[in-house]
């Protein structure tokens, strides 16, 4: 693989920066989980740093899904063939930093006299990839989750736009079907763990987990099995079996229900827009995510990814490297990032920057995961979520969870159920890494 | 008894009678010269120094040893080991991870749906196969073309296979969805673990009919004409003569083939999962197989995995000793 890889990139070195860089230039590598148009952003955004300079070639590599980015990882870096730099989305946090196979970003900064300065990153970004406020990894994609909508299906229904709690939402979205206006009223997301239950937390200020969500220590516990949780759970089993909320199923990806019209609503990332503004032949708009009535909304908490830099490379590599995560947090690069894919631009100053430009003006919908995430001051259930063996749990909780839907066991049951299971491998977690953070 | 039937089979279509081996290699592989040996074939030959026989052997045993002995140890050693996924850290935990796997209700359900499934998918694909096999041997006009159509899904890969399933079986989007609903069934196997478990055992049946048929059909003509022509002077219908002469004649195929189905339904179909179901709704498609991946390579729990793993091998030698031992004897191969 590698010999192949090395002449793919030396040719592109030779097509994108001519002879006279080639002998200079270090490579390093980039493993990523981005495909479709974001892949291309992502091809994107490195030739824009490789044209930047003459030093340095980073090489973009798509390697799946974030869980096949992982596995491709942990292979090689067990065989000592690491790449530079790794996508990992923001579940496997404790994973990272736990591993011993990286380096922290701060450090790496600091060390190449390029200190990153947290403040400038918005507050849900800092909350989750920091510890005591040292960036461990560098904010690349992050995403919230935004309602996305049909406007031609709610004007159909007699609505002007859906509502902004559950107790109103739900009856819009029965009278859509009711009224024949789209069989399809909602379709429920691949990653609804994050966006309906996590998200959810975090909006009603509601705690998922002991210890600030996992914040303050790895002797954390679920505690999702009570209170409003339930609540929600019961809605969507409500949804789900009244068949106002669809399940897209193996093959098709939810968005595309959306997109090609057949489903009147989703609730997905932010990051979604690309697909959306490409195929969506509808009028359409987006909302926040909806929350209870009576509440004050928290902000939501962001998913999506990081970049993590991996140890055993040399110093002339992580100076690559680091000038790749400064030319990253630049505000133009962040800004051209936002507008091109929809996700977040992870600083205030490209924020603002792109609303200086009047961005938001023309396109209204960017700017709601922005504001969500920066609603309101994030509380102890808002700060964001710190779970160790994260990937276990979250295929625990789906499980129990669609387990309620296909009526298998009563709503309250299958959520002790994810808690006691989920609990279990926290305590593994704590267990085999006892002492760290 | 099956090796020693073929060997001398083998010795018989190579020298009818006496010691078999005609190339010039035999003087190394037969003790002595003579030729009076009274058991044929190579299960009596010796070889005189063992410089030819580890080489020959050698390819097959360093393969094994490279994908085999090496991985199977290792999963051995990791099943009673919890670690992290990086490997920087490793703790010994004894049968700890036998031990939760055993008190999991998930393990269990994931057992039962495995028996479910290797049993369903062996009825269909058996009885279909054969059926197929007994219809293209009754056709007389374009048999070939038949034959070949019906052996095409064995080309396809089983991802494609499932994912084709899965579409075509989409409660939104898929056009037998949409038919099966027409006809006033509820389909939705996103929603219902029954039909979540059919459209596995559709998948994973329709990509394994054409093994089946390739051997029924191969068997079923091997049935000598004489004994079929003399049953049809009789006054043997076409059925008659399939259940009383064909079927018993090939029953070692068929048990054959069943070894291999279940084979296949327990450690094969996981591409086939992965592509249709993805284990779910709710674990309700989740076989064995598919959970040591799941449980390996997506959550990263590798102890479990690997005692997951240790399971299902002790479960694979049970499956073969049980066959050799119990069943075979039953089977009657002097055709």
């Amino acid at each position: 693989m590698r010999p192949f890889y090395g002449a793919l990139a030396g040719a592109g070195a030779l097509l994108l920066t001519g002879i006279s860089a080639v002998q200079a230039a270090t490579e390093i590598e980039l493993w990523h989980a981005m495909s479709g148009a974001l892949g291309e952003r992502v091809d994107e955004v490195v030739k824009k740093f490789n044209d930047s300079q003459k030093d340095y070639v980073v090489k973009s590599i798509a390697k799946g899904t974030y869980d096949e980015v992982l596995n491709g990882t942990i292979a090689a870096y067990r065989a000592k063939r690491q790449p530079e730099i790794v996508q990992s989305n923001e579940r496997s946090f404790l994973t990272m930093v736990n591993s011993g196979a990286i380096v922290p970003t701060n450090e790496l900064m600091a060390e190449q006299g390029m200190p990153l300065d947290t403040s400038k990153f918005i507050a849900p970004v800092v909350s989750y990839f920091a510890i005591n406020g040292k960036l461990q990894a560098m904010p690349f994609n992050s995403s919230t989750p935004i309602l996305f909508y049909n406007r031609d299906h709610f004007k159909a229904a007699g609505f002007d736009k859906p509502a902004a709690t559950w107790q109103e939402l739900e009856p819009q979205l029965d009278a859509i079907k009711a009224k024949g206006v789209s069989k399809c009223a909602m379709v429920l997301p691949g990653d609804y763990e994050w966006s309906f239950l996590e998200n959810y937390s975090a909006v009603n200020d509601i705690p998922y987990a002991t210890k600030r969500n996992g914040m303050d220590g790895l002797d954390t516990s679920f505690v999702f099995n009570k209170g409003k949780l339930v609540g929600q759970v019961e809605r969507m089993k409500r949804l789900v079996s009244s068949g106002v909320m669809q399940l897209a199923g193996q093959g098709i990806i939810p968005i595309q229900l959306f997109t090609s019209g057949e489903c009147s609503t989703i609730i997905a990332s932010t990051a979604s827009h690309a697909a959306v503004v490409a195929a969506a032949k509808f009028d359409w708009s987006a909302r926040e995510i909806p929350y209870e009535q009576g509440v004050t909304p928290k902000n939501s908490v962001i998913g999506g990814a990081a970049l993590w830099t991996l140890k055993g490379h040399t110093p002339e590599k992580y100076k690559a490297v680091a000038a790749f995560y400064d030319f990253l947090a630049k505000t133009d690069t962040q800004v051209w990032w936002h507008q091109a894919t929809g996700y977040v631009p992870v600083t205030t100053a490209a924020y603002d920057a792109a609303k200086a430009q009047g961005y938001y003006e023309k396109n209204p919908t960017r700017e709601i995961a922005v504001v969500q995430l920066m609603r309101g001051t994030p509380s102890d259930n808002s700060l964001g979520f710190r779970i160790g063996n994260s990937n276990q749990i979250n295929v625990a909780i789906m499980e129990e969870v669609s387990a309620a839907f296909l009526g298998r066991k009563p709503v309250q049951q299958a959520l002790d159920d994810a808690v006691s299971r989920g609990n279990e491998a926290l305590r593994r977690y704590e267990q085999l890494n006892a002492g760290k953070k | 008894m099956l090796a020693r039937n073929k060997a001398a089979g083998l010795a018989q279509a190579a020298g009818g009678g006496g010691p078999r081996l005609r190339s010039p290699l035999r003087r190394l592989f037969v003790k002595g010269t003579s030729d009076g040996q009274t058991e044929s074939g190579l299960k009596r030959a010796h070889f005189k120094e063992w410089r030819l026989p580890f080489w020959l052997l050698a390819p097959q045993l360093f393969i094994l040893l490279l994908f085999f002995f090496i991985p199977s140890i290792r999963a051995l050693i990791q099943a009673f080991q919890l670690t992290d996924p990086f490997g920087a850290t490793t703790q010994w935990v004894g049968f700890q991870n036998f031990e939760r796997l055993f008190r999991s209700n998930v393990y269990w359900s994931s057992a039962q749906v495995t028996l479910i499934f290797t049993i369903a998918q062996n009825v269909l694909t058996l009885s279909l196969a054969l059926l197929l096999a007994f219809a293209s041997n009754h056709i007389l006009r374009g048999r070939g073309a038949y034959r070949t159509v019906l052996l095409l899904p064995y080309a396809i890969a089983p991802a494609i296979a499932g994912i084709m399933l899965a579409f075509l079986f989409n409660p939104r989007v898929g056009p037998v969805a949409h038919m099966l609903q027409g006809m006033g069934l509820d389909w939705d196997p996103n929603r219902n673990s029954w039909h979540a478990l059919a459209l596995v055992v559709m998948a994973a049946s329709w990509k394994h009919i054409c093994y089946n048929y390739i051997f029924l059909v191969a068997a079923l003509m091997s049935v000598p004409q004489s004994i079929l022509e003399s049953a049809y002077l009789d006054g043997a219908g076409p059925i008659q003569r399939f259940l009383r002469i064909s079927l018993p004649m090939i029953a070692p195929t068929l048990f054959f083939l069943i070894v291999i189905n279940f084979v296949y339904g327990l450690f094969e179909t996981f591409a086939i999962v992965d592509a249709t179901t993805r284990g779910g709704p709710a674990g309700a498609t989740s076989i064995l197989v598919y959970k040591v991946y799941q449980d390996g390579f997506v959550t990263l729990d590798l102890g479990s995995s690997a005692a997951q793993s240790v399971v299902l091998m002790a479960l694979a030698l049970l499956l073969t000793f049980a066959q050799f031992r119990f069943v075979e004897r039953r089977v009657n191969y002097s055709v």
